[in-house]
């Protein structure tokens, strides 16, 4: 694993080393474009929407459950269930949000079960060598509950407000804002 | 945050192999169109043909598909490798293709069969359910909203055609009197069962219903699959009956489950069909960036190659399957037993794109 933000002190820099420079959304109008095309049959403009969605979604689900492998079946489901999904999929809505929801829901579930059956360290075993202080913050994200990391990767990866993050996960927005406040209290205390 | 996840570009296209045969499996709607669209269309269609025609344009689409297909094959259809003939629809039009090779366009049509013993077509277009001669004369017409998928039975002198028409099923006569209302069913292409009994099978959602039209009587409802169904057929004998999904297939006699296949969600089937003398269900799996076709009890694997197949349909004696193979821009014939393959280019020149086998009819 690479994590290419320069390490940081404390929860301060944990949080800015997160949230730093995140990745720039889609335009909602460039994508209902590609979506609109992609139902008309356009390869071309559906492998866009995929590599467009692809990263951020299978960066989300590794983040979550902590297992590369996991993480892509989990991804490639996702964009599966949209490929079924495509004819009705409403070009209104935003495609980001619907795909991302389904990863991290899906990836909450996972995590779950596998702590229902703990296999020793989730951590990716193929990862390759990173900067300490960006391993141990992802270390330390690791063994956060998955519901607390979920809403972390949400915030801080993908870029979602709290509100969009209510929304998405179907929770209540006050449970989202106490999720992402113990969060990154665990996060800074087990960092300092 | 600038973070990549371990592996992530070669999970990136792994995925992407998968993500794309599944797309390249689906049927897309039509949107209804504004005025502008065509405009937009036609610069469109000719910056990519300008782009295709240029010399590095035409480059690329030559390597790839010199990469991805048997370059040995055939630059026409000049003959089909057994008797019968081919009903074959494309964005150019429905054609009837002879075993000579020879080739007449009926017209723009969307689906199509042939009639039991081959002498008729009927076919589909925007609002008409169309029975033609082998010339593309009309014989009759009948008016029902968006009609799809006609499946005909019978004998020479009393002949049924099934057809979907707004999510219902429906039966007219061969003659195009007695339409009437059968059933509600899915966007799935009916299948007679082979015999003198009119019993039809058709798609409901994730499950297959087996009803006799005759007696008005449910004769088998399975149970759901997991995905829905994409096709229903029956064996020549019109013992068994095939359920096909593309993450479950089941075939069925008596009433009872005597093969199944559930492939891994890595992998994807894009269709399946009773092949062979024998009637053993082949199909065909895409897995990663290849696709093979194989029986299903078993066997060897008759034919494999990069990228989507997508289509497996057998000839009428059972010997030879044709493979379509988009993604190469070529068809296949695979001898079923003592394997001999005839492969065919440049199919999309001849019958347009999204070639598909409509029916292949009467040995």
């Amino acid at each position: 694993m690479e994590a290419h933000e320069a390490p940081g002190q404390g929860l301060g820099s944990a949080q800015k080393r997160l949230s730093g420079k995140a990745l720039q959304r889609r335009g909602k109008r460039s994508d209902a474009a590609l979506v609109r095309r992609a139902q008309a049959g356009s390869a071309s403009d559906f492998e866009a929407l995929f590599r467009a969605h692809w990263g951020p979604a299978y960066r989300a689900a590794y983040l979550v459950v902590r297992d590369a492998a996991a993480a892509e079946d989990i991804a490639q489901e996702a964009f599966l269930a949209a490929v079924r999904a495509l004819d009705r999929f409403d070009r209104r809505r935003p495609f980001g949000p619907w795909l991302h929801r389904i990863v991290v829901n899906r990836a909450i579930d996972w995590a779950r079960a596998r702590s229902l059956r703990p296999e020793g360290e989730a951590v990716d075993a193929a990862a390759p060598e990173r900067p300490e202080r960006d391993d141990e913050l992802l270390r330390e994200l690791g063994r956060l509950s998955p519901e607390h990391r979920a809403v972390i990767v949400l915030r801080y990866l993908l870029d979602y407000t709290p509100g969009e993050i209510a929304e998405l996960l179907e929770l209540p927005r006050g449970t989202v804002n106490s999720r992402l406040r113990r969060g990154l209290d665990a996060l800074e205390e087990r960092l300092q | 945050m600038r973070f990549v996840a371990p592996d992530e570009h070669e999970a990136a296209e792994r995925a992407w192999a998968v993500v794309s045969a599944a797309y390249a499996e689906r049927e897309p709607v039509t949107w209804p169109r504004r005025h502008w669209q065509p405009l937009v269309a036609v610069a469109v269609v000719a910056a990519v043909v300008a782009a295709a025609l240029s010399p590095p344009g035409r480059s690329v689409v030559h390597s790839f598909r010199k990469a991805v297909g048997i370059e040995t094959a055939e630059q026409g259809l000049f003959s089909l490798p057994t008797r019968g003939q081919l009903l074959v629809s494309g964005r150019s039009g429905l054609w009837l293709v002879r075993p000579d090779g020879s080739k007449r366009r009926l017209g723009r049509y969307r689906d199509a069969t042939f009639s039991p013993h081959g002498l008729f077509v009927a076919a589909t277009r925007a609002n008409q359910l169309v029975a033609l001669d082998p010339k593309g004369a009309v014989r009759w017409t009948l008016a029902r909203p968006a009609p799809r998928f006609p499946a005909w039975t019978g004998t020479r002198t009393d002949t049924r055609i099934a057809y979907l028409s707004g999510g219902r099923l429906r039966i007219v006569a061969g003659d195009g009197t007695g339409d009437h209302f059968l059933a509600r069913a899915s966007a799935v292409a009916p299948a007679w069962r082979p015999g003198p009994q009119r019993v039809l099978a058709y798609a409901d959602g994730r499950s297959a219903v087996v009803y006799d039209t005759d007696r008005g009587t449910v004769l088998l409802r399975t149970p759901p699959l997991p995905d829905p169904i994409r096709k229903v057929a029956w064996s020549r004998d019109g013992e068994r009956l095939l359920i096909f999904a593309p993450h479950a297939t089941r075939v069925y006699h008596n009433g009872k489950v005597v093969e199944q296949d559930d492939p891994s969600d890595a992998t994807l089937d894009t269709d399946a069909a009773f092949a062979g003398r024998r009637g053993h269900v082949a199909a065909i799996r895409v897995a990663g960036v290849s696709s093979n076709v194989f029986w299903l009890g078993g066997g060897p694997v008759l034919f494999s190659g990069t990228g989507v197949f997508r289509q497996l349909a057998p000839s009428p004696d059972g010997r030879w399957a044709l493979v379509t193979w988009p993604t190469a821009n070529q068809w296949v014939f695979v001898r079923t037993r003592r394997r001999k393959i005839v492969a065919v280019a440049r199919i999309a020149q001849q019958f347009g794109r999204r070639a598909r086998v409509e029916d292949w009819c009467c040995a």
